[in-house]
């Protein structure tokens, strides 16, 4: 959020979303991220095996 | 008995030689691997020996002891010209190559083959951007385990000048107006910009990338739509906001033409002529074939039938020239068999693309500034194996039908992009997309599977990543069931 305030207005930079807090923290969070691993995981797997014919 | 010769021991030769030595009884059969170097390196950690979380021997090893157990002859060579129809004394076709061990350097041999499996990747084209040298002044690459280590050497000491007060700039992306590989630069940007926050120096460092994309999250692959937060957005959003939440600014349509020890000297899509100060620059090079020669049974030169322009290898790819609106996945190989000599293959990096994925893009003054086609590890592994497959297939039933594909108009491919390295502090994207060149047959609305392409920012990404370097060395060194690990 701090960012916004050092980017020039109308620049390039000053346009594009930036988390929230509530998304870092969900970013960071062990527990959140746990899950996401195998969630991932499972989600490389599906491209991988498709990939090979 | 068949006799097949590897040139190139990167991620696509590596793979096809552990392949076909698993599928081939190899007292019936010969395999060679040649290769200018006996090492094996996981190009992908180049990014960790970069910002020094790793350092070179842990991300490569010496392939000679594993050969040696899997019955592979290792050649320390270059592989310089192609004799595809051999010539008036060999009536097979053949390779000259050069030693590159310290006892022969220099001496040239000739090496016969039945079949033919050029993985010799890219070459590294710094010298088509003048004064781009990696170890010069001010330059850095992380190319190779090499030029990594010194990349960190390079940066200590900015690191250093930072701690002392003293302001740097830092600029990273791509270093001539036609590269690709805009992943690794955008990883290596996030994770200097990391190691610099980590230290608490941000306010001495300004942190800038520069690139040959139209917009951010091109990644030569035209972007991709990735579904997030009740949105379906482009990868633009996505790197940018990536940038903007870290106070990274960006330059992007530039074509880097020129560097001296603190300016870059770069043309814009709009044909205007700009230069960019620096103290510390991370510039990927242009990628080009290595100019190997060719020549048929009589000596003539027959350079352009194995070989593009680019000097990258011919395959089955349609390379008629078209407009960029009639490209279709069609367009892109299957089978990576050079379409006059059916018994060479050429996969990951060392075939010739039909053309780019993203759109070209031509500067006012003529300038081509835009991002050429990615070939990733995944696919790269894909079509070492889908070529060894095929030759054990031909070698085994003498039927020399392909029947083993894997088209980067249908294969997907995930990229973990690391962004900071820290089992509990570290941060990388992963991202994936399928297929890579978009379908817009297939897919009219979003190009790809939009189910299966996503883009998610974490710490879980990190974790994959580091898992990913162990299990990918782990299958590369053979060790027990490495061939249960995909690629
Ligand atoms: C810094 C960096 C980070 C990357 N990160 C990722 C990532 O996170 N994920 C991802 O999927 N991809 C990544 N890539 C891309 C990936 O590394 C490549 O797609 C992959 O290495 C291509 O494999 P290849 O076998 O075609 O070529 P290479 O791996 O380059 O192998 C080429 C081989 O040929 C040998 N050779 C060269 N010249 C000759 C010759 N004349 N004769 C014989 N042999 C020769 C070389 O020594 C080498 O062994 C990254 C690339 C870089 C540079």
């Amino acid at each position: 959020m701090e960012n916004r305030l050092i980017i020039t207005k109308y620049s390039e930079q000053y346009y594009p979303p930036t988390p929230n807090n509530f998304t870092l923290f969900l970013r960071r969070s062990i527990f959140f991220q746990l899950i996401r691993f195998f969630i991932l995981n499972y989600k490389i797997m599906k491209i991988v095996i498709k990939g090979h014919s | 008995m068949a006799n097949i010769v590897v040139l190139g021991a990167g991620i696509a030769g590596h793979t096809a030689a552990a392949y076909l030595q698993k599928g081939l009884n190899k007292k019936e059969h010969k395999i060679t691997v040649i290769s200018p170097t006996p090492t094996y390196q996981w190009i992908p950690s180049n990014i960790w020996v970069g910002v020094g979380k790793m350092t070179p021997e842990e991300i490569k090893f010496d392939l000679r002891p594993l050969y040696k157990k899997w019955g592979i002859e290792f050649i320390q060579a270059k592989a310089q010209s192609f004799y595809p129809e051999g010539d008036e004394h060999i009536n097979t076709g053949f390779v000259e190559v050069e030693y590159n061990n310290e006892e022969n350097k220099g001496e040239k041999i000739k090496v016969a083959y039945d079949y033919l499996i050029n993985a010799t990747g890219p070459k590294l084209n710094f010298e088509a951007t003048e004064g781009l040298i990696p170890g010069n002044g001010n330059i850095a690459s992380v190319c190779t385990f090499g030029h990594a280590s010194h990349a960190w050497e390079l940066l200590q000491s900015k690191l250093d000048k930072m701690k002392n007060g003293e302001k740097q700039i830092f600029v990273i992306g791509t270093g001539h107006p036609t590269a690709t590989c805009q992943g690794a630069a955008f990883e290596y940007i996030l994770n200097v910009d990391f190691e610099i926050k980590k230290r608490g120096l941000e306010k001495q460092a300004q942190v800038i990338w520069i690139t040959n994309e139209y917009e951010l999250g091109d990644f030569g692959m035209g972007g991709a739509f990735i579904p997030k937060g009740g949105f379906i957005s482009n990868t633009k959003l996505f790197a940018e906001s990536y940038f903007v939440e870290r106070n990274i600014t960006w330059i992007k349509r530039a074509g880097v033409k020129k560097l001296d020890d603190h300016t870059i000297y770069y043309e814009n899509l709009d044909g205007e002529y700009l230069e960019q100060p620096y103290d510390f620059a991370m510039l990927i090079p242009g990628f080009a074939g290595h100019g190997f020669k060719a020549y048929d049974k009589t000596g003539k030169d027959i350079s352009d039938k194995l070989f593009a322009p680019n000097g990258l290898m011919k395959v089955d790819a349609d390379y008629t020239p078209k407009p960029f609106e009639e490209w279709t996945i069609k367009d892109w190989p299957e089978t990576y068999q050079n379409p006059s000599y059916h018994n060479i293959f050429a996969p990951g990096i060392a075939f010739a693309p039909p053309h780019s994925i993203s759109k070209p893009m031509t500067s006012k003054n003529g300038t081509p500034i835009f991002a050429s086609a990615p070939r990733t590890g995944m696919p790269s592994g894909i079509m070492g194996k889908v070529t060894a497959d095929n030759i054990i297939n031909w070698i085994k039933t003498g039927n020399a039908t392909m029947i083993h594909k894997a088209s980067m108009g249908r294969m997907g491919a995930a990229c973990i992009v690391s962004a900071g390295y820290g089992m509990r502090k570290g941060t990388a994207a992963t991202m994936t997309v399928s297929p890579v060149v978009p379908d817009w047959e297939k897919f009219p609305q979003w190009g790809r599977d939009i189910k299966t392409t996503m883009g998610e920012p974490g710490l879980a990404g990190h974790w994959l990543k580091w898992l990913m370097h162990y299990m990918f060395l782990y299958k590369a060194k053979g060790l027990p069931f490495w061939w249960m690990i995909p690629e």
